[in-house]
């Protein structure tokens, strides 16, 4: 995949993401001033991005050791092409987008996790969620907090993990995600279904460890 | 897999031919509920495939909350990209090497 071309060049701007990502305070003095080179301009925006570039790899790649560096990696691409940011789309979005096109193209340098995405992409149907009939669990609502999803989002095979993340996490778009995955919007759709569907599947019926968060947050 | 087919209080539609169209009734944004007046009808007519939409309505909205960071990359992350930087810096700032000097 090109990363230059998918995120650098910049599309129409996207008003959910503007309302997702608002401008932070600050935030546009640090892009000029680091675009003319100033060093402390760009220690300032690694300051305001570092935990969302950092916690979205983290979220892709499930390893602190990859996820950092792969942070560095973003953040040293943001170096280099920060002049050609336009400010059509939110900061946030553009560099989330550089972050997600570098994680994609380090997996699929990785050939044992292009394949092991494309597998989960097209997953075989034995480990596909299987579909609710009949089930009366109680309801979930009100009963998960973001410590047991994250647990939860963590297990998903990595296919469903990523397509959730995109999704649902950072809000991009199914065609987008489809760009970015090199599958179809339908392909992506399902995918997301799916990953809901497991991550139903996990809260309701919790391994250990998610119990655990959900007990504590019954307290 | 071979979607098992339930009888239910809606004699037109299956749960299984109802859960088919979600991706779809998602996707539209309509939270899961259908315009479709056959979907509809299954949706106020069946407990479980409504506990199930509210359910997956509820994950993706809970998702949200993920959005808000709470990992912090270690501080070697910073302390490597300024060396990288630094040393970009240098490199550009260099004088263009003279072949007769060499």
């Amino acid at each position: 995949m090109d990363v230059q071309g998918l995120q650098m060049t910049q599309t129409k701007p996207v008003p959910g993401l503007f309302k997702r990502n608002p401008p932070i305070a600050g935030e546009a003095e640090a892009i000029e001033s680091a675009k003319a080179g100033d060093a402390e301009a760009f220690s300032r925006l690694y300051a305001l991005h570092k935990r969302r570039v950092y916690t979205l790899c983290l979220r892709m790649l499930g390893n602190v050791s990859e996820a950092e560096d792969m942070t560095q990696e973003a953040f040293l691409h943001l170096f280099r092409k920060i002049g050609s940011f336009r400010g059509e789309s939110a900061f946030s979005t553009w560099l989330h987008r550089l972050t997600v096109n570098l994680v994609l193209m380090h997996l699929r340098k990785k050939g044992l996790n292009l394949v092991s995405l494309e597998e989960t992409i097209n997953p075989s149907e034995e480990d596909a969620p299987k579909r609710d009939f009949g089930s009366r669990d109680p309801q979930l609502a009100g009963s998960v907090d973001r410590v047991a999803l994250e647990r939860a989002v963590a297990s998903l095979p990595p296919g469903y993990r990523m397509v959730f993340v995109l999704h649902d996490v950072e809000g991009f778009e199914h065609n987008e995600i489809a760009t970015m995955l090199e599958c179809s919007t339908g392909n992506s759709k399902s995918q997301l279904h799916k990953a809901r569907l497991k991550l139903r599947e996990l809260l309701r019926h919790p391994e250990p460890s998610i119990l655990a968060d959900l007990k504590e947050t019954a307290k | 897999m071979t979607s098992p087919k339930k009888p239910n209080s809606h004699p037109d539609l299956t749960c299984a031919e109802f859960q088919e169209q979600l991706p779809d009734l998602f996707a539209a944004g309509g939270n899961g509920v259908p315009e479709d007046p056959a979907l509809l009808a299954h949706l106020k007519t069946c407990e479980n495939c409504s506990a199930l939409v509210r359910d997956l309505q509820y994950i993706a909205d809970q998702a949200s909350l993920l959005l808000q960071p709470t990992h912090e990359p270690s501080d070697n992350v910073w302390k490597k990209i300024q060396a990288e930087m630094d040393s970009e810096r240098a490199q550009a700032t260099q004088p263009p090497r003279n072949p007769e000097t060499k």
